[in-house]
């Protein structure tokens, strides 16, 4: 969430520089250089503008975390993508690793949604996307006590509206 | 502040906006008084009309940056009505430069004012009162107005004025009693109320305003001065039927549906300019025309006037809300003046008149279904509009449950639907569910896409449509 905040932060201060050099260097009749910066100022506004929107939903999955595990294992169905063990939080509308977002239920029906959810007593398994890709996390939940368990389950289902499998307990 | 306390404070709020008001209609706003003393002194009264009017539309409209509290709203109605008391002095004297600065000066001021009794209205009315305060300030003012007027027109004109601003300094002696401590409550209270609501139906019924007013200023250009030559009548009688409109209005009981009577003051509107136009010009005429005319506006008049007195709570600075509905109306009798002049100058047949007014009416038409569907969503309690919040909670849940959705909702979403459909703002339902009012935009959008509708409106029209079914 701070790196994304930082990055956002960067761009908006290097959009901020390259415009006010844009117009220092136009106006100083070198056109040439102007135009340069004006190119990285439609650069650094579009990727101010994505920074931007992914602050946006990283701070939405933030404000709805369910849960708080210590790392996840991203994988699409039969290979193996990414192990993450930055701090990973599981929202209502997504999950958050580090800096990377994976959301869900942002974009109504036809949008990623999160199809189900399995917990062992090591793991848990969520498996989300649309009609056109689906993926699979798999986190080290890290509890130990069943009723935790089942409150995180609970408040899954709640925001959600998945039934998670558990199993083993 | 005690209900007794409070009670107090909303009579002197109206009070004072009554008397006030009186010395506007009366004077300053295309009053009897004004036209009596510019005929008198044989001078053309459209300059200073146009002047007084465009002045009173200014301070309207810019009001809202300089009154940010109550306190500082009581010192804008004191010091502007104050300001207006010493500008209609010269008029006392013969036409000078003073005339025409007096009027803008007090054109301008008086809009501040009226505009900074957005303030009073809403901390000292209830709600659901606010349509019974507006029509009582609407009532007493022009009751007072009829009586400024027959002075004016029986007796003399300075006579008239001399009433003008004496109803000016009692309305000032109310404003200086009027309590103004309750401002840290009303902002703490304000700053829960919702912000980007308030926008879209204020701009559509601020349009709806402008245009329905139009026809005012034709009225006010075009109508009147037809009937000149019955003095006597028109000195009286010309704002009872509005009066008698507002009373009948004010007193519906609270539950009645009031929504069908504007299509009643639609169909009011369009009469009064075909009997203008197909009618003499004798006395049973001018009762006939006046009251379709007068009794139409009465019935819209309360309508915005008290959906705009709702639309407060809604508003953080409610000088800048009320005094921006107030200014769309001014706007629309000006355009309507300025039309009129124009068609009379060139003496446009009366047909054609009729044409214009009853296009303006049609646009009218257009406009009220949508200015309804988007008012729904900010006041859905409001007695003129057709509001879901009507149904008791068990027949929203009813009607809810047999609507198919693309998928079931979550109970999270459940909760957020049943806080939206109670009428909550997105802020307010954020408050209520402790979560973030982008988490509860995001949930609403869920619940738009389960119930394939892109909108809050469209959702509560696909519910009110469903109402019959269940």
């Amino acid at each position: 969430m701070n790196l994304i905040r930082k990055r956002r932060n960067g761009y908006a201060l290097l959009f901020a520089a390259s415009v006010c050099l844009a117009v220092w260097l136009g106006a100083a009749l070198m056109p040439e250089a102007g135009l340069a910066f004006r190119a990285i100022s439609a650069i650094s506004l579009i990727l101010l503008v994505r920074q931007t929107r992914l602050l946006y939903d990283a701070a939405l999955i933030w404000d709805n975390r369910i849960l708080a595990v210590p790392s996840a294992l991203i994988s699409m169905p039969g290979r193996l993508i990414n192990k993450d063990t930055e701090e990973t939080v599981v929202s209502t509308f997504g999950i958050l690793i580090g800096s990377k977002i994976y959301r869900w239920g942002l974009d109504g029906v036809h949008g990623v949604r999160l199809h189900a959810a399995y917990i062992d007593r090591e793991w848990m398994y969520l498996t989300f996307g649309n009609a056109a890709q689906t993926m699979r996390v798999e986190l080290l939940h890290g509890m130990t006590q069943k009723q935790a368990v089942l409150d995180a389950a609970q408040k899954l289902f709640r925001e959600t509206g998945v039934t998670a499998d558990i199993t083993g307990w | 502040m005690n209900g007794h306390n409070k009670l107090i404070s909303r009579r002197l709020s109206t009070a004072a906006f009554s008397f006030s008001f009186a010395y506007l209609l009366s004077f300053l706003f295309e009053g009897q008084v004004m036209y009596s003393l510019l005929e008198m002194h044989g001078v053309s009264a459209s300059a200073y009309i146009l002047a007084a009017m465009i002045a009173h539309f200014m301070g309207l409209l810019t009001c809202g940056p300089f009154v940010r509290s109550q306190a500082e709203a009581k010192s804008m109605m004191l010091g502007g009505m104050g300001l207006c008391f010493a500008a209609t002095i010269p008029f006392f004297f013969a036409p000078s430069s003073l005339w025409l600065g007096g009027l803008v000066i007090s054109g301008y001021f008086s809009g501040c004012a009226v505009a900074a009794w957005g303030f009073f209205l809403s901390a000292y009315t209830p709600k659901k009162e606010r349509i019974k305060s507006c029509g009582d300030v609407l009532i007493y003012s022009n009751l007072l107005m009829i009586a400024i007027n027959v002075v004016a027109m029986n007796c003399s004109p300075f006579i008239g004025l001399s009433c003008a601003l004496f109803s000016l300094g009692i309305g000032i002696a109310f404003i200086w009693m009027l309590p103004a401590g309750q401002e840290n409550e009303q902002n703490r209270a304000l700053k829960n109320k919702t912000h980007g609501g308030v926008k879209n139906p204020l701009i559509l019924l601020c349009l709806f305003v402008f245009i329905i007013t139009i026809n005012s200023g034709l009225m006010y250009q075009v109508i009147n001065p037809a009937f000149e030559h019955l003095t006597g009548l028109v000195s009286w009688y010309w704002a009872v039927p509005y009066i008698v409109a507002l009373a009948v209005m004010r007193n519906l009981p609270m539950n009645a549906k009031r929504s069908s009577i504007l299509y009643v003051g639609m169909a009011m509107m369009i009469g009064a300019f075909i009997s203008f136009m197909l009618l003499g010009r004798n006395t049973s005429d001018y009762l006939i025309v006046d009251m379709l005319m007068l009794g139409a506006c009465g019935i819209f008049d309360l309508f915005w006037w008290s959906i705009l007195g709702d639309m407060l709570d809604y508003s953080d600075n409610p000088a800048q809300t009320f005094g921006l509905g107030l200014s769309a109306n001014v706007c629309g009798v000006l355009c309507g003046d300025i039309l009129g002049m124009s068609v009379t100058s060139i003496g446009l047949p009366n047909a054609e008149i009729a044409v214009i007014a009853l296009t303006v009416v049609c646009i009218t038409l257009v406009m009220l279904p949508p200015l309804n569907h988007q008012l729904v969503l900010l006041l859905k309690s409001h007695t003129y509009l057709v509001a879901y919040d009507n149904m008791s909670q068990s027949q929203q849940t009813d009607i809810v449950r047999h609507i198919k959705t693309l998928e079931p909702l979550t109970v999270r979403e459940q909760e957020v639907l049943q806080l939206i459909l109670s009428g909550k703002s997105n802020r307010e339902i954020a408050g209520a569910l402790c979560i973030s009012e982008s988490t509860v935009k995001t949930h609403a959008r869920n619940i738009f896409s389960k119930y394939d509708v892109g909108s809050r409106a469209e959702l509560i029209s696909t519910l009110l449509k469903n109402q019959t079914v269940v």
